[in-house]
């Protein structure tokens, strides 16, 4: 006997919602990426319980195609970022927006 | 309280806290170090929650690979310039606000679900052979896809490196 | 054999459209071309307007041709031709004027820069004016009825360098136009009521059935505004003295003959559909009268030999209506045609003085020894004497026979005011012929035939001067001789009116009453201005008051300027203005404003850091989840 769905749905909110906070409020690049990062492992969470919960492997299965989703989404934005550092010289997303 | 149930109370609270410091971190480094202890934890969640595979792949893929990618960014970028405020007050309110709404949201949905998800859950486990014949078998499709996207994404990074460099050459 | 007189109408009503397009379009560059063109169209019009009359003059079945224009659910507007007696009379007499002033205008008008220009607004009207009176129908009418407007204005300010004349134009369209909206009003009451605007619909005692007794009155009145503007009547009267600002063959044809008449022929046009209504012939009848009595005292102190004549159209217009209202189809009609043709005479004669003496001051004419100008002056003599209504000419006939039309009201009241206006008129009349022959002094004997003086006038070519006088000879003829018709053309006409006309009670005693108190009139002005010593000064002038008064049109002038600055400009247009700039103004500048603002604050949402985007998709997709889960 573990903990009730619910506890790990609660779990799985918060961590959302620091990522998401990272996301929004940290003034880098960077930390918005790992706050997607966050974000994602969240997700992550909720479905692994709900798989549990339901007795059904398809959560997990998801939970697969999340983790490859989020690397390609991390190769692709680092690039992105590099980019926008060689443009800028700077990882701040105001310069981005002043830029162009 | 059952083991179980303390372990899981505890690694819980290990990854809010971890991802809690690591995103109000000003050194970026020492950011991405604290989200690998998150995504360790993770990793041993997922263990309890009886899924070995995902726990393996997360501590490979998150805390591994993706983590070591962003050391190696943090390392290329030097920054000057850090953040002036690390959590400015322009973003932060709103996002407090939205916070509070999604919270109260949350909030409401724990407490209009159904029963069901209140009981204690029975522990069970997808061994990695049974997990991996059902993924194969299932899903073979979105398999596909996915990989599809891997190489997308493969040519795209590469496209966008490339891009860089030829645009500073004629400058340089 | 219809489609002889088909043929027939239409040649007469499109050649001078056609000429008019042919000079505006191609031949503005040559204006002996234009106006031989023009002349030519007319005369075409008038041969086939005689030739019409040559075959059915004597039928007493109307013809009418008409072609489906508008149909509209139930309600049919035709257009086509009508004839029948008091269209062909009326159609000869315009052809006929028409003809003889385009032929006086070659000299008047010779060598002006806009001689193109002119016989091509000459031709516009004649088409206008002829299709007017074929038309049968009220629509089409109305339409010919805004275009006949159209060319006066174009007409009268045909010297438009002149700012006096642009004003004139002006004041003319916009008055006028206050009476066409009236009747317009009226043929849509006619039409929404009879669902058929055709005139010898309305012209059948059925249509009584259709009305409401006091709807029919209103439908009457509101048409009968329409006569106001265009006939200046009582109160709309004050354009016609201005438009004398056009050139004089103008003022002949346009302002006296024709087109103002155009408002009695309407008139006699729907008289069995106004004869429906007591009140409003009674109504009618009013204003014919106070506007018989207002002008002749205006012409009584003007100077300006135009204006006296001008004034005398607006009062002989209003005894014309006075003729019809009072029930005599006849009278009415007889009278128009009369006056047309000794009108025309005396507008064509004072033209041949003004050309000459460049002034349009009666005084300074006769001063500078005007008598000498011996045929034009017989002809104005003979031609005022109509006016007066003297014995044996052709306006003693017609005015007789409507004085019999007054007499035969119950209410003596109008025979009395209708002679006071034949003494009036014979006052006014002859103080300008005597003022003329009989100067006080004739400054110009001094200096007889002065080339360098009147250079311009005796530079004139002989066939300039011919072709000024021939037409004011043709014109003395009908003069003098259209009273001895009288029996013919009421026979004629009677076989064009559907109803009875009232067979008067023949009065020996009125003639001779009516030509006692011209005879009168004429006395005094003997003795005011045209006897040896006499103090050249009349007797409305001696006052003041009167004098004022007369002079300034009774102040309806400076009412109308009063009205116009207090309530319009200063109070109605104000108020518009002050609506306009802050209500629609600011609505639109409030709009685009605000379109500006939303679009600035929006655009943060695609325009600013990623993380603000960010924050709003996770801000819609909270209330999307709110929406959807609670």
């Amino acid at each position: 006997m573990i903990v009730p769905f619910n506890h790990v749905l609660v779990l799985s909110g918060l961590l959302f919602f620091l990522g998401l906070f990272c996301a929004v409020v940290r003034r880098n690049l960077v930390m918005i990426l790992l706050g997607l990062e966050i974000m994602l492992n969240a997700a992550a969470v909720a479905f692994v319980g709900a798989s549990l919960r339901w007795q059904l492997m398809d959560g997990q299965a998801l939970v697969v195609f999340i983790i490859a989703v989020a690397a390609s989404e991390v190769s692709v934005g680092l690039a992105l970022v590099m980019a926008a550092y060689h443009r800028t010289g700077s990882v701040d997303p105001r310069q981005l927006e002043q830029d162009g | 309280m059952s083991v179980q149930a303390f372990l899981f109370y505890l690694l819980s609270a290990v990854i809010l806290l971890s991802t809690g410091i690591a995103i109000t971190r000003r050194n970026l480094a020492h950011a991405v170090v604290y989200l690998v202890i998150s995504f360790f934890g993770t990793a041993l969640l997922f263990y309890l929650l009886g899924a070995p595979l995902l726990a393996a792949l997360e501590v490979i893929i998150y805390a591994g690979a993706i983590m070591i990618l962003f050391l190696f960014i943090v390392m290329m970028i030097r920054l000057e310039t850090p953040e002036k405020p690390l959590l400015p007050r322009a973003q932060m309110v709103p996002a407090l606000v939205m916070g509070v709404v999604y919270l109260a949201v949350g909030e409401l949905l724990l407490t209009f679900s159904e029963p069901a998800a209140k009981v204690p859950l029975e522990s069970a486990v997808a061994t990695p052979r049974v997990f991996g014949q059902f993924l194969f078998a299932q899903h073979w499709l979105a398999i596909e896809i996915a990989s599809l996207l891997l190489l997308v994404v493969l040519i795209g990074a590469l496209l966008i490196g490339r891009q860089r460099s030829k645009i500073e050459e004629p400058e340089s | 054999m219809m489609d002889i007189s088909l043929a027939a109408a239409l040649t007469g009503l499109l050649a001078p459209l056609l000429a008019f397009a042919l000079i505006m379009v191609l031949l503005r560059g040559r204006p002996h071309l234009c106006a031989g063109l023009s002349i030519a169209a007319v005369g075409l019009s008038l041969g086939s307007a005689l030739l019409l009359l040559a075959r059915h003059g004597a039928s007493p079945n109307p013809l009418e041709y008409s072609v489906q224009w508008m149909v509209s659910g139930d309600l049919a507007v035709g257009a086509g031709v009508f004839l029948d007696p008091l269209s062909l009379l009326m159609m000869v007499v315009v052809a006929l004027i028409c003809l003889l002033v385009q032929i006086y205008s070659l000299g008047y008008m010779a060598g002006d820069p806009g001689l193109a220009r002119y016989y091509g607004f000459m031709s516009l009207f004649a088409w206008a004016m002829l299709s007017l009176t074929l038309a049968p129908n009220l629509l089409q009418l109305y339409v010919f009825w805004e275009l006949v407007g159209l060319s006066s204005y174009l007409l009268i300010g045909f010297w438009f360098e002149k700012y006096s004349a642009t004003q004139a134009g002006k004041k003319a369209f916009v008055m006028t136009r206050l009476g066409d909206v009236a009747f317009l009003l009226g043929i849509l009451l006619v039409l929404a009521h009879l669902g058929n605007l055709g005139i010898r619909e309305m012209n059948t005692a059925a249509v009584a059935a259709a009305f409401e007794p006091s709807t029919l009155t209103v439908a009457i009145l509101l048409i009968f505004g329409g006569i106001v503007g265009k006939s200046a009547q009582f109160p709309l009267l004050t354009w016609l003295p201005d438009a004398m600002e056009g050139p004089t063959p103008v003022s002949a044809l346009l302002h006296s003959a024709t087109m103002v008449a155009a408002g009695v022929y309407l008139f006699a046009r729907l008289y069995p559909f106004f004869s429906l209504s007591p009140t409003a012939m009674a109504v009618c009848l009013a204003v014919g009268t106070i506007s018989m009595l207002l002008a002749a005292t205006m012409a009584m102190v003007t100077r300006d030999i135009k204006q006296v004549w001008a004034y005398s159209t607006i009062s002989q217009l209003g005894f014309m209506l006075m003729g019809l209202a009072s029930g005599s189809y006849f009278a009415g009609v007889f009278h128009l045609t009369t006056h047309a043709g000794f009108k025309a005479l005396l507008f064509l004669c004072a033209g041949v003085f003004i050309h000459h003496f460049e002034t349009n001051d009666m005084v300074a004419i006769g001063r500078a020894g005007g008598r000498r100008q011996l045929i034009p002056l017989v002809c104005m003599t003979l031609a005022a004497a109509a006016l007066a209504g003297l014995p044996p000419l052709s306006g003693f006939f017609s005015k007789e026979a409507v004085m019999a039309a007054l007499a035969a009201q119950p209410n003596p009241i109008w025979l009395g005011a209708g002679l006071l206006g034949a003494f009036l008129t014979a006052y006014y009349a002859f103080r300008l012929i005597f003022l003329i022959w009989f100067p006080d002094r004739v400054s110009a004997e001094t200096a007889p035939e002065n080339t360098d003086a009147h250079g311009h006038a005796h530079a004139q070519p002989r066939w300039q001067v011919l072709v000024m006088l021939v037409p004011l000879v043709v014109l003395a003829l009908p003069t003098l001789g259209l009273g001895g018709l009288q029996t013919h053309l009421m026979s004629f006409l009677a076989a064009g009116l559907t109803g009875p006309e009232p067979v008067l009670p023949h009065l020996p005693w009125l003639p001779l009453t009516a030509s006692g108190c011209a005879l009168a009139g004429l006395i005094l002005a003997w003795f005011e201005f045209g006897r040896r010593r006499a103090p050249r000064i009349g007797f409305a002038e001696r006052s003041a008051f009167w004098r004022s008064l007369f002079a300034e049109r009774w102040y309806i002038d400076r009412f109308y300027r009063a009205l116009v600055d207090r309530v319009i400009d200063r109070g109605l247009a104000r108020l518009c203005a002050g609506g306009d700039r802050h209500v629609i103004d600011g609505a639109v500048d409030g709009l685009g404003r605000g379109t500006v603002a939303s679009g600035k604050a929006v655009s943060g949402l695609h325009r600013i850091m990623i993380q603000h985007r960010l924050g709003t998709m996770f801000a819609v997709i909270i209330f999307l989840a709110l929406y959807f889960f609670i």
